[in-house]
């Protein structure tokens, strides 16, 4: 997918490179927009695919856009989305508000837990940021499975009925699941404006030279603060869709695994795709929907997938295709392919976003 | 005034585990820049294997003895195969340690089951305890736990600070090509620090196994308690370690007597608090 900022870095891409991930992208909305009447039994496929799919696409797209701009990759996005997720429980559940409010508070609690993490981690970056992001989720998930005033402890907060708008009736499978849809391509659209805008391209200029952003006046923590809590909100909105898949949120929510499962999409797609994180997710999905029927071992096996990606395909399913195509130029000639870093994350990443640094040999 | 001189006890040698545990991250760590995630997988892993080889031999320092070498064997497998080729990309090996104890975690579960086993020690053992002035009755268990972390922690201070291997090891954390530029083979020094510290998380794991149950999630329970630990402490220094060991041990006991369902917060608000003040840890160098 061309990078919006590509001007900064190389010529713009020409030919196949320039349409290509467009004709993709056109293709997957296509799919997606088809999927209900794809599927054999939509029962089965809308909801434990389709929209699990989004959700867990859309948490893990704030995750690829903190380390894909800012440089930082963060453990914490789950909690962040369990927190939007436990505002609306309180709400609906304790409260016995309305949904819309729920889904307000869960908002904002959201982005404001995003806000106060920020504060915290963004002092320091790369290896300490992950390890910090990590600390304060176990800690999220050790209060949300003991308090019992707030999060009912290890009972959790249900039921959370999906709403009723009249028009939208989020209880019908095929209107929740195109309703799930829309939500999943305003947050990509959203990451992609933001990228591309003057605050877009001052994070990656944090990103890549921190000393020399605040040489130039630039806030360089504040950015990084903003940043992550632009993330929050996209996280929050994943939440938001998961209370209502789920129905019910409980500590499984912000867990170690759900944290993993999070952490597994984004790196199958490609920490630095944003749109390639829904096809790690669709590719997580339906391994923990169908490993079953092969074996008790769903873990290891998504466990293996994951070091396997890690290990031989930094880039995840969404760099495959560079990959591959880098891998036929060198065999088909000698000649430095100069046409191409634009299309290439690895060339301008900064050393702390590492994942995709990679030595793809 | 008892009760807080207990609750300390009890504070310091839940301290002299989380010690075991964090000096072998930050030992790792402080050499080779890299994070291990699987660190709470080795614990929890040696654990269950001390506590198998103690059951069936009937002997706790041969389970401890084996746990260590078990774990130290696939702590060298985990770096030769899966870390030494990505030395320099911390972010990745940190995910693919993690990967590793995700598989950890679910082979551990299939293995061992989910109920709750303790490492066994003689019954006389289990039952002592000793009249501490002002304390009353303590169990002798702990305290020899306390003093085994005291004396690990100096020896492990010796090595680094005193034998020849050490001044190697430090040079290779100052600078390690310039280390290998004067003849020292890095990579068996990285190896070697690896098992040493994998194998301390083994050790970590029967004497905390002796003490509380062993149980599934524990290793994600020590993995967040030894990344407290060092953070706190500063990243790759021993006493930084002990420093914070101590810290988050007390805290949390304190917090588990005056507030328990805040127990994690209020030792994640140390974790905070030294964070805003010193970012690098307490005894830690500049990030």
């Amino acid at each position: 997918m061309a990078r919006p900022d590509a001007f900064l870095f190389a010529p713009k891409p020409r030919g196949a490179a320039r349409w290509l991930p467009w004709a993709l992208g056109a293709v997957v909305v296509l799919g997606a927009v088809l999927f209900p009447y794809l599927v054999d039994r939509p029962r089965f496929w809308l909801p434990n695919i389709g929209v699990r799919s989004i959700w867990l696409g859309i948490i893990a797209m704030s995750l690829v856009f903190l380390n894909r701009y800012v440089g930082l990759l963060s453990l914490a996005q789950v909690t962040i989305a369990g927190v939007a997720a436990y505002g609306v429980g309180y709400v609906v559940v304790t409260l016995q508000q309305d949904f819309l409010l729920g889904a307000l508070v869960g908002l904002v609690a959201g982005t404001v837990a995003a806000f106060l993490i920020a504060i915290i981690a963004a002092r320091t970056k790369a290896i300490y940021f992950l390890m910090i992001t990590l600390a304060i989720g176990q800690v999220f998930y050790s209060f949300a499975s003991q308090s019992i005033e707030v999060t009912n402890a290890r009972r959790g907060l249900a039921p959370i009925a999906r709403p009723d708008f009249g028009i939208l009736n989020l209880n019908d499978l095929t209107t929740f699941y195109y309703f799930a849809l829309a939500l999943g391509l305003l947050c990509y659209l959203l990451c992609r404006y933001a990228a591309s805008s003057t605050f877009g391209l001052t994070l990656q200029g944090v990103r890549d030279s921190p000393e020399r952003m605040k040489a130039l006046g630039y806030n360089v923590n504040g950015y990084r603060i903003a940043a992550t809590t632009f993330a929050g909100f996209i996280a929050s909105v994943g939440g938001i869709l998961l209370v209502l898949d789920r129905a019910q949120v409980d500590p499984d929510v912000v867990s170690l695994g759900s944290t993993l499962d999070v952490l597994v999409v984004a790196v199958i797609g490609g920490v630095g795709s944003l749109g390639g994180v829904f096809l790690g997710a669709i590719v997580l999905t339906l391994l923990s929907n169908f490993a079953q029927n092969l074996t008790d071992r769903y873990m290891t096996l998504t466990g293996l997938v994951f070091i396997l990606v890690l290990l031989f395909a930094p880039a995840g399913l969404a760099g495959i295709g560079k990959q591959v195509k880098r891998f036929l130029d060198r065999r088909r000639s000698s000649e430095p392919d100069a046409g191409e870093p634009a299309q290439d994350p690895a060339a301008t990443r900064p050393p702390e976003s590492a994942i995709t640094k990679g030595k793809q040999r | 005034m008892d009760q807080i001189l207990l609750i300390t006890l009890n504070g310091l040698t839940l301290a002299a585990v989380y010690f075991l545990v964090a000096s072998g991250l930050t030992l790792i760590f402080g050499l080779m820049r890299v994070i291990t995630m699987a660190h709470g997988t080795s614990y929890l892993l040696g654990g269950y294997i001390g506590y198998a080889i103690a059951r069936q031999t009937g002997n706790w320092f041969l389970g401890a003895l084996g746990a260590a070498v078990a774990i130290g064997l696939l702590g060298l497998v985990i770096h030769q195969v899966l870390i030494r080729r990505f030395q320099d990309d911390d972010m990745r090996v940190a995910l693919i340690t993690l990967g590793v104890s995700l598989i950890g975690t679910d082979l551990m579960l299939a293995v061992f089951g989910g109920t709750a086993t303790q490492v066994p020690v003689p019954g006389e053992l289990q039952v002592a305890s000793l009249s501490i002035p002002f304390v009353g009755a303590y169990p002798v268990l702990r305290l020899l736990v306390l003093a085994a972390a005291i004396v690990i922690g100096v020896a492990l201070a010796l090595l680094i600070n005193r034998t020849r291997f050490g001044s190697v090891v430090r040079a290779g954390v100052d600078d390690s090509q310039m280390a290998a530029a004067t003849g020292v083979n890095v990579r068996v020094v990285f190896a070697v620090i690896f098992v040493l510290g994998s194998a301390l998380a083994a050790l970590a794991g029967v004497v905390g196994g002796t003490l509380f149950p062993l149980l599934p999630g524990q290793d994600g329970v020590y993995l967040l308690f030894s990344l407290v630990v060092v953070i706190v402490g500063g990243m790759g220094s021993i006493p930084g370690a002990a420093i914070g060991a101590v810290l988050v041990g007390v805290v949390s006991q304190f917090a588990l007597v005056y507030a328990p369902t805040y127990s994690l917060v209020l030792t994640f608000a140390l974790m905070v608090v030294v964070l805003a003040v010193r970012p690098q840890g307490i005894l830690g160098r500049h990030l």
